[in-house]
């Protein structure tokens, strides 16, 4: 492992499309979240599928 | 050494994701291959816990052998060996025979390690975090994607599916040998191909650190796959008349409304990953050491409290959904649940943040053992959840008798201010093989 000092390394270009990528994954996630807790209060309605 | 990191990242992760979506799609088509072959639900059962049969000795293996070898060639292996299997499997009309080449297929599980391994040798210390997490977070989606899309793609001709699952891997297979490459230099593959002997080995398993992360992992992954097996069938029993007050009606509507809430904690734990290895990269970067006892001076002291944090707030979320289910309020139930998937994830993505960095010298060997005995916790988890005679107290007994323990072994073996892969048992048989980074 590189021993660079954290703390003053500059970030790799790469690193911003890393953020991005992981920043839509957990929009994802938190539109699943929403999903779900809407259910709990309205089961699926309107949703596909209705039960 | 050819080839670019983010090419590498890419490599592995595509290659991780379609292992996932092989390891997890035999329970994608179950119930077409129940209805095929006339099985009891013993028998699915036994088919559905077969997947991690492989898992924990498999893993151990194949990152003992992404040392040896190198990446490329081990993951390249196990996606051909589980894609010939698989297209195998797709002709197979004997029931028996069937389900001893999913159990093959599900080998495809282990290619975890190899792809860390692979990862932790082309990224360096300051952006290990959010690398791992990538992979790792964006590979586990494989197993969601596959529960979601297979069935709707392929209906019920699980044979199709295998068919293309086996022959797409052949292909990610020879991708992986083409592209990929071993380590970013040289001298970084020479020094870790040294360390994958049995000594090695011994050394990293007998590490103080690294059976306190391998806990930590239990915690975390552990308790992920666990739930992914136990939730379903908890709600459906646990909240039957509130999901029946929702309009749900039948076994089939009870079924979809367990598995939507379910599928909150898998989501979370696996889409929050890469944000939990950022995270781990944002604690090193601002120097970050909040926590008592653990060790404040060392080079990745504070991953180890980002780590620290992630399994008292795993405890504390578990805690809260024993709590919530006492209290029979549906909502609060699926609340705590996201808390506590994220923080699965803290804790997921903060072990593999650290594991590189504390056997940079043998990180496939540290992620073998760290990955692969954790995922007991998926079979040993939901045993105690069972055995618990109210459904909902289960977590609260796994969070006091397991979890309390684990992280107070966390901050005894993380206090060591100095080289904590020093300390561990055996010390003096293995004395000289630590390869601890000298703080800076």
């Amino acid at each position: 492992m590189n021993p660079v000092d954290i703390r003053v390394a500059p970030r790799e270009p790469w690193y911003k499309y890393g953020v991005a990528v992981l920043l839509f994954e957990m929009a994802v996630a938190i539109a699943v979240s929403g999903y779900s807790l809407y259910m709990t209060f309205n089961g699926l309605g309107g949703f596909p599928g209705k039960h | 050494m050819r080839g670019h990191r983010v090419e590498q990242l890419g490599i592995a992760t595509v290659g991780f994701f379609w292992c996932f979506l092989m390891w997890f799609s035999t329970a994608a088509f179950s119930p077409s291959i129940a209805a095929t072959y006339h099985l009891t639900i013993k028998d699915l059962g036994l088919l559905a816990s077969s997947a991690i049969w492989m898992t924990p000795a498999g893993r151990i293996f194949a990152g003992w052998a992404s040392d040896r070898y190198g990446a490329p060639r081990t993951f390249a292996a196990i996606l051909a060996g589980c894609g010939l299997v698989s297209i195998a499997s797709s002709f197979t009309t004997n029931y028996e025979l069937l389900f001893v080449e999913r159990v093959v297929v599900a080998i495809a599980g282990v290619s975890f390690v190899v792809g860390v391994q692979h990862v932790a040798q082309w990224f360096d210390a300051h952006e290990i975090g959010t690398a791992e997490g990538l992979y790792a977070g964006t590979g586990n989606v494989g197993a969601g994607a596959g529960a979601l899309l297979l069935p709707r793609i392929f209906g019920t001709d699980y044979q199709s599916a295998f068919l293309w699952l086996g022959m797409i891997a052949l292909v990610v297979a020879a991708w992986y040998l083409w592209r990929g490459s071993a380590a970013k230099t040289m001298e970084r593959r020479d020094v870790v191909r040294r360390g994958g002997d049995l000594r090695g080995m011994v050394f990293v398993w007998t590490r103080y650190i690294a059976i306190a992360l391998m806990l930590a992992y239990a915690m975390s992954f552990g308790l992920e796959i666990a739930l992914n097996a136990w939730l379903p069938g908890y709600f459906a029993r646990g909240f039957h008349d509130e999901i029946l007050a929702l309009g749900f009606t039948g076994v089939a509507g009870v079924q979809v409304a367990a598995g939507t809430f379910a599928a909150v904690a898998s989501f979370n734990a696996s889409l929050f990953r890469p944000f939990a290895g950022f995270m781990s990269d944002l604690f090193q970067r601002k120097g970050w050491t909040p926590l008592p006892f653990i060790a404040k001076e060392l080079p990745y002291a504070p991953r180890l409290h980002w780590l620290g944090i992630a399994l008292i707030l795993i405890m504390l979320s578990m805690i809260g959904l024993s709590v919530a289910g006492l209290y029979g309020f549906l909502p609060w139930s699926i609340a705590v649940l996201v808390a506590l998937g994220i923080f699965v994830s803290f804790g997921t993505g903060g072990t593999f943040a650290l594991v590189p960095l504390l056997f940079p010298d043998r990180p496939g060997i540290a992620a073998g053992f760290i990955g692969g005995i954790s995922t007991v916790g998926g079979i040993a988890y939901p045993l105690i959840f069972a055995s618990s005679v109210n459904g909902h107290v289960g977590y609260l007994h796994v969070a006091l008798y397991m979890f309390a323990p684990f992280i107070l072994f966390y901050f005894w073996a993380a206090r060591y201010e100095r080289h904590p892969q020093e300390h561990g048992l055996l010390g003096r048989i293995l004395a000289g093989l630590s390869s601890a980074p000298k703080p800076s």
